[in-house]
């Protein structure tokens, strides 16, 4: 096996998706499949290569920390905050972050 | 007036000798594409033509009048983007992508927005929330993808050009599948402020067009440095029409003959040679070379997409925007709930996969290790460009699918293999159609994949020309 339905079920835990009982048995065989064959990487030699986070050269591409205008029409929190699916005066609404013990 | 023969050239004629106005012209292409999409769900959605925000009135650019589709994972401010998901089903925009802004100041029109697989992941638009887009050349058949619906919108003359995005093949696959010219520009050419992030080290928005030359001239108007994307290159633009029509007698073109093994159609290879031939007798010398890592990188791809994809898509909580489960009590219970009703299934492996690659434990062997075979594969290239301008190959090896004929995972990501690497090197790509096979009646198309050097797309959009010539 190259995956547990256990290891399955913690990834989705740390992905913060709530999988069906038949999600996690699908996902346990596909993802058991797509592993096992990018297993073949094994056989590469990749010692004393750099690994290649990105494809361009550019280093440290800074601008000034200054406000710009821009083309945004958005004036006010009430207009940033209204695509939010849950808002309030403009805030973004949340449920509560810490549960009561009990 | 046939719609389907309109080019960029041709609008600039027929506004210029007063056949039409740009008004009017918009107004046939909307009437058209709504008549024309359902049978092909090219467009997720159509602008009204009251629409006064998506027909532009900048005068005199370079691009007025002409009527665009837009891939519906790229920003135009205040309409609905989808990214092809429920989860960003009721998404209003609150920016244009500079793309657009670019398009915009040059006199563009927006017909619409158009399908593509979830999220930009998938090869047909079978992923997609909203159905697969179908092939103008056979309805049985897939546009490809997952910029499907703006190649199908392009090859029905439901829009003049469309723009895309690609990651692995994205703007290619569809282009080869449905006869038209898709380009994915050198990683950094164009900006991707404005585009949805599937993997942002291999990202490209590019043109899809029915001729070079119109995608020469589109890659005029979005290319660029932009500050708002630290990943643009500040690298010139050069005028990418002027290269077209050149002589390409002594261009020294590779062939690798892992893009001609098993796997390929035979009647693809076949196709795909006679293009090669040609440019032969156009005086251009072919050689075989070897792109000795083309095995693995399917493998590779299938590390680092998934990787990036689980940080990109790790903004999808159902709190700032998207869709938001009413399911669940604690703050926890949104996340889980939203992203488990938002998602669809190929979105939710990748997902895993990246979690999983990335995690403790496993970064080592899978991330990293990808990461190294992927400094491999941009070496094999540069000793390639060392003797040789550009390597020639099959878009895909296979004509478009029929709906639902791939069915497994695996199957779906082999058919990226000679597309892959090009977004794994950073380099220009372009399909350019090249013959058709007849297969259930229909002549379903065949693409001829040019890759060049970095910021080399003068060189791709040349041999394209000749290729396009000498049909």
């Amino acid at each position: 096996m190259a995956i547990t339905k256990k290891e399955v079920e913690h990834i989705a835990n740390l992905a913060r998706i709530k999988l069906s009982e038949k999600e996690v048995e699908k996902l346990t065989e596909d993802l058991g499949d797509i592993l096992n064959y990018i297993n073949k990487l094994k056989e590469i030699k990749t010692d004393n290569i750099e690994p290649t986070a990105q494809i361009t050269g550019l280093e440290n591409i800074f601008r000034q920390d200054l406000p710009v205008k821009t083309d945004s029409q958005i004036k006010t929190a009430a207009e940033m905050t209204q695509a939010a699916p849950r808002n309030e005066n403009g805030y973004v609404k949340v449920k509560q972050v810490f549960e009561e013990n009990e | 007036m046939d719609l389907k023969k309109l080019t960029i050239k041709s609008i600039q004629e027929g506004l210029a000798k007063k056949e039409y106005s740009a008004e009017e012209l918009y107004e046939k292409f909307i009437d058209f594409s709504s008549k024309q999409n359902p049978k092909l769900n090219a467009y997720i959605s159509i602008f009204s033509s009251d629409d006064k925000s998506a027909l532009s009135s900048a005068a005199g650019g370079n691009l007025e009048g002409v009527p665009c589709a837009i891939k519906d994972n790229i920003l135009i401010k205040n309409t609905i983007t989808t990214a092809g998901s429920k989860m960003l089903k009721n998404y209003r925009a609150s920016f244009n992508a500079t793309v657009i802004k670019k398009l915009i100041a040059e006199g563009t029109s927006f017909v619409g927005k158009t399908n593509l697989d979830e999220f930009a992941m998938g090869t047909t638009t079978e992923n997609s929330a909203f159905g697969p887009t179908l092939n103008p050349h056979d309805l049985k058949r897939v546009a490809g993808g997952s910029s499907g619906g703006s190649a199908a919108a392009v090859a029905s003359g439901m829009a003049i050009f469309g723009l895309g995005s690609d990651t692995g093949g994205s703007i290619r696959a569809p282009a080869s599948f449905c006869g038209v010219v898709g380009l994915k520009p050198t990683y950094g050419r164009v900006s991707r402020y404005g585009l949805i992030a599937m993997a942002s080290s291999l990202d490209q928005i590019g043109p899809i067009t029915k001729n070079v030359e119109d995608a020469a001239i589109v890659m005029n108007v979005i290319s660029g440095h932009d500050p708002m994307d630290s990943t643009a290159s500040p690298r010139e633009v050069p005028d990418y029409t002027k290269v077209l029509g050149r002589s390409i007698k002594g261009m020294k073109i590779a062939i690798p003959k892992e893009f001609f093994g098993q796997g390929l159609n035979p009647d693809v290879a076949n196709i795909v040679e006679k293009a090669i031939a040609g440019l032969q007798s156009q005086g251009a010398h072919v050689d075989y070379v070897s792109l000795p890592f083309t095995d693995y990188s399917i493998a590779v791809y299938y590390i680092i997409v998934p990787s990036e994809v689980s940080a990109n898509l790790a903004r999808f909580d159902g709190i700032r925007y998207g869709h938001s489960s009413k399911e669940g009590k604690t703050l926890f219970d949104v996340y889980l709930n939203s992203r488990e009703e938002g998602f669809g299934p190929e979105v939710k492996r990748r997902i895993m996969l990246g979690t999983y690659t990335l995690s403790s434990g496993y970064y080592d062997a899978y991330y990293l290790k990808a990461q190294k075979v992927r400094t491999l594969i941009k070496q094999s290239f540069d000793k390639i460009y060392e003797k040789f301008d550009v390597i020639v190959g099959p878009t895909m090896p296979m004509i478009a699918p029929k709906v639902g004929e791939l069915s497994d995972p695996l199957s779906f990501y082999m058919a990226d293999i000679y597309t892959a690497q090009a977004n794994l090197a950073g380099l220009p790509a372009i399909s350019v159609p090249c013959g058709t096979i007849l297969a259930d009646n229909s002549q379903m198309p065949v693409g001829l994949q040019i890759i060049g050097k970095h910021f080399d797309e003068e060189t791709i959009l040349k041999v394209a020309y000749v290729a396009e010539s000498n049909r």
